[in-house]
C-alpha cells in the first residue's frame, strides 16, 4: 500500500510514531480515550435517560451536551488521524479498524438523527417519550458499545 | 519508602479499620442513632476505597522480598490466595454501604441492607484476619505457637490447597487469548459509563443545567457505581494475571492516587450534605463546587495514568 506507505514517512507521521516523547503517540491516545469517553459517556446519559432513567431529570437541558460532544468527537477525529498516520501501513489493513469507522460513523448519525427528531420537539418532557426516541436511544448504546469494542480490538487483531 | 513499607502501612486498614466500622456499626445500632449508622457506612467505603492500594503494594511486596532466606514462598501464596477472597468480600461490603447511602435519600436506611452489612462485614473480618494471620506467618516466626512451624503449615497447606488460587484467576485471563480483550473492552465501555455520569453530575456542581436540581441527577449515580464496580472486577483480573506489569508501575501507582480521591469524591456527591442541597436554579457553595471541579479532575487522572502504563510505566 503505497498511500500508507507514504503517508506513515511524512516527517509529522516519524514523529509521532518514532519520537518516544510523551506529547506524541501517547498524548494523542489520551486525547483519543478522554473524545471517546466524552462522547459515549454524554450520549450514554442521554440514552438511558430516555430509556427511563433518572425520570426526575428534565431531558431538554441535555441538549446542551452537542456543542461538548461535537468537540469532543473533533478531538477524536484529529487524534485518530495522528495514531493512524503514525502506523497507516497497520491500520489501513485491519478489517476491524474499518469497522470501527463505520461504527462510529453510524453512532455520530444517530446523535444528529436524535438532535432533530427528539430534541426538536417543544414538549419533550411534557409526555412520555415516543418509541422512535427510545429505538434511536437503544440504537445508539449498541453502536457506542460496538464502536468502544472495535476500537479496542485494534490492538489485537491484525 | 518502599512499595512493601507501604504494603505494610495500609495492611491495617482493611483489618484494624474494619474491626472500627463494625464497632461503629453496632454502637450506632444500639443507639438508634442515624447520624452514626451513616458514619459507620462511610468509613466502610473508604476502607473499600483503601484496600485495593493494599492489595496492590502487597504484590509490589511480594516482587520484593521473594526468593529471600528466611522467607516462605509459599506463604507469601497463601496469603495472596485469602486475601483475594477478603478483598472481594471487602468490597461487597463497600458496595453496599455506598448503595444504602445513596438509598438513604430516598427514604431512611432500610433495615435489609444494614443487615446484609452487618452479614458481610462480619464476613469480611473473618477473612481479613485469616489474611493478615497468613501474613504474619510469612516472616513473624515468633507467631507461631506451640510447636508450628512454617514447614509444617506449608505441608498443610500443600495437602489441602484452597479452592480458588490467586494463580488460577490470572490464568483464566492469560490462558484464554479473547478473555483479556474482552475484559479490556468492558473496561473501556464502562470508563464511558463512569465518565458521563461523573461529567453530568459534577458539571451541575459547577454551575451549568442549573435547570436541574441536584437531587434528580442524583438518580444517575448508581450508573456510575456499576461502572466502577465492573472496572475494579476487570482490573482485578489484569492484575492479578500479570501482576508484574502494575506492581511497581509508577504510572499505575498514579492511577491508583487519582483512583482514591474519584472514590472519595463520589462518596461526597453521594451522601454529603453539601450537594444535596443544591436545588434548581440554584449555584452550589465555593466548596462543593471544588469537590465537582476535583472529581473531574481526578477521572482525568485516571484516564491518563491508565492510558499512560506502557509509555510511563513499564507495562506490556
Amino acid at each position: 500500500m503505497e498511500f500508507a506507505q507514504t503517508l506513515q514517512q511524512t516527517a509529522l507521521a516519524k514523529w509521532i510514531g518514532e519520537s518516544g516523547s510523551l506529547l506524541g503517540y501517547p498524548l494523542f491516545l489520551f486525547l483519543h480515550t478522554l473524545g471517546l469517553a466524552t462522547i459515549a459517556g454524554l450520549n450514554a446519559g442521554i440514552d438511558l435517560r430516555i430509556l427511563g432513567m433518572a425520570p426526575a431529570l428534565k431531558l431538554a437541558p441535555m441538549v446542551r451536551f452537542y456543542p461538548v460532544m461535537w468537540i469532543a468527537f473533533v478531538m477524536t477525529v484529529v487524534s485518530g488521524l495522528a495514531l493512524l498516520i503514525a502506523d497507516a501501513t497497520t491500520k489501513l489493513g485491519q478489517p476491524v479498524f474499518y469497522v470501527k469507522l463505520l461504527l462510529v460513523f453510524a453512532a455520530v448519525i444517530t446523535m444528529q438523527v436524535m438532535r432533530r427528531r427528539v430534541f426538536d420537539d417543544p414538549q419533550l418532557d411534557d409526555r412520555p417519550f415516543t418509541s422512535t426516541a427510545r429505538t434511536l436511544a437503544m440504537t445508539s448504546l449498541v453502536l457506542w458499545i460496538g464502536a468502544t469494542i472495535a476500537g479496542r480490538l485494534i490492538a489485537y487483531l491484525y | 519508602m518502599t512499595l512493601s513499607h507501604v504494603h505494610l502501612l495500609l495492611n491495617h486498614v482493611p483489618t484494624v479499620g474494619t474491626a472500627i466500622a463494625i464497632a461503629l456499626l453496632v454502637i450506632s445500632l444500639i443507639r438508634r442513632s442515624d447520624e452514626l449508622k451513616r458514619v459507620s457506612l462511610e468509613v466502610f467505603f473508604v476502607i473499600a476505597l483503601l484496600t485495593l492500594p493494599a492489595y496492590t503494594t502487597g504484590l509490589a511486596a511480594q516482587i520484593q522480598i521473594q526468593n529471600r532466606p528466611g522467607v516462605s514462598d509459599v506463604m507469601i501464596e497463601a496469603h495472596e490466595d485469602a486475601a483475594i477472597w477478603a478483598f472481594a468480600f471487602m468490597q461487597l461490603t463497600g458496595g453496599f454501604a455506598w448503595f444504602a447511602l445513596w438509598k438513604r435519600r430516598r427514604g431512611g436506611l432500610a433495615r435489609g441492607s444494614m443487615l446484609a452489612i452487618v452479614l458481610l462485614s462480619a464476613l469480611t473480618m473473618m477473612m481479613s484476619a485469616r489474611t493478615a494471620n497468613l501474613g504474619g506467618e510469612i516472616r513473624h516466626p515468633e507467631i507461631l505457637v506451640g510447636g508450628e512451624d512454617v514447614a509444617a503449615i506449608e505441608a498443610a497447606l500443600a495437602t489441602n490447597p484452597p479452592m480458588i488460587t490467586a494463580n488460577q484467576i490470572g490464568l483464566l485471563v492469560t490462558d484464554r487469548t479473547w478473555l483479556w480483550p474482552a475484559f479490556e473492552s468492558l473496561h473501556f465501555i464502562a470508563m464511558c459509563l463512569i465518565f458521563g455520569v461523573v461529567l453530568i453530575a459534577n458539571l451541575r456542581l459547577l454551575g451549568l443545567f442549573k435547570v436541574w436540581s441536584f437531587p434528580a441527577v442524583h438518580r444517575l449515580l448508581p450508573w456510575a457505581a456499576l461502572g466502577f464496580a465492573i472496572n475494579m472486577i476487570t482490573g482485578m483480573m489484569f492484575m492479578t494475571g500479570s501482576p508484574g506489569m502494575y506492581a511497581d508501575n509508577t504510572s499505575f501507582l498514579y492511577k491508583l492516587g487519582c483512583l482514591m480521591i474519584a472514590g472519595l469524591s463520589l462518596l461526597y456527591t453521594t451522601a454529603f450534605e453539601g450537594p444535596w442541597w443544591v436545588g434548581a436554579g440554584q449555584d452550589a457553595p465555593r466548596r462543593v463546587k471544588l469537590v465537582g471541579a476535583a472529581a473531574i479532575a481526578s477521572w482525568l487522572g485516571v484516564m491518563y495514568f491508565g492510558r499512560m502504563l506502557p509509555f510511563i510505566g513499564n507495562a506490556f
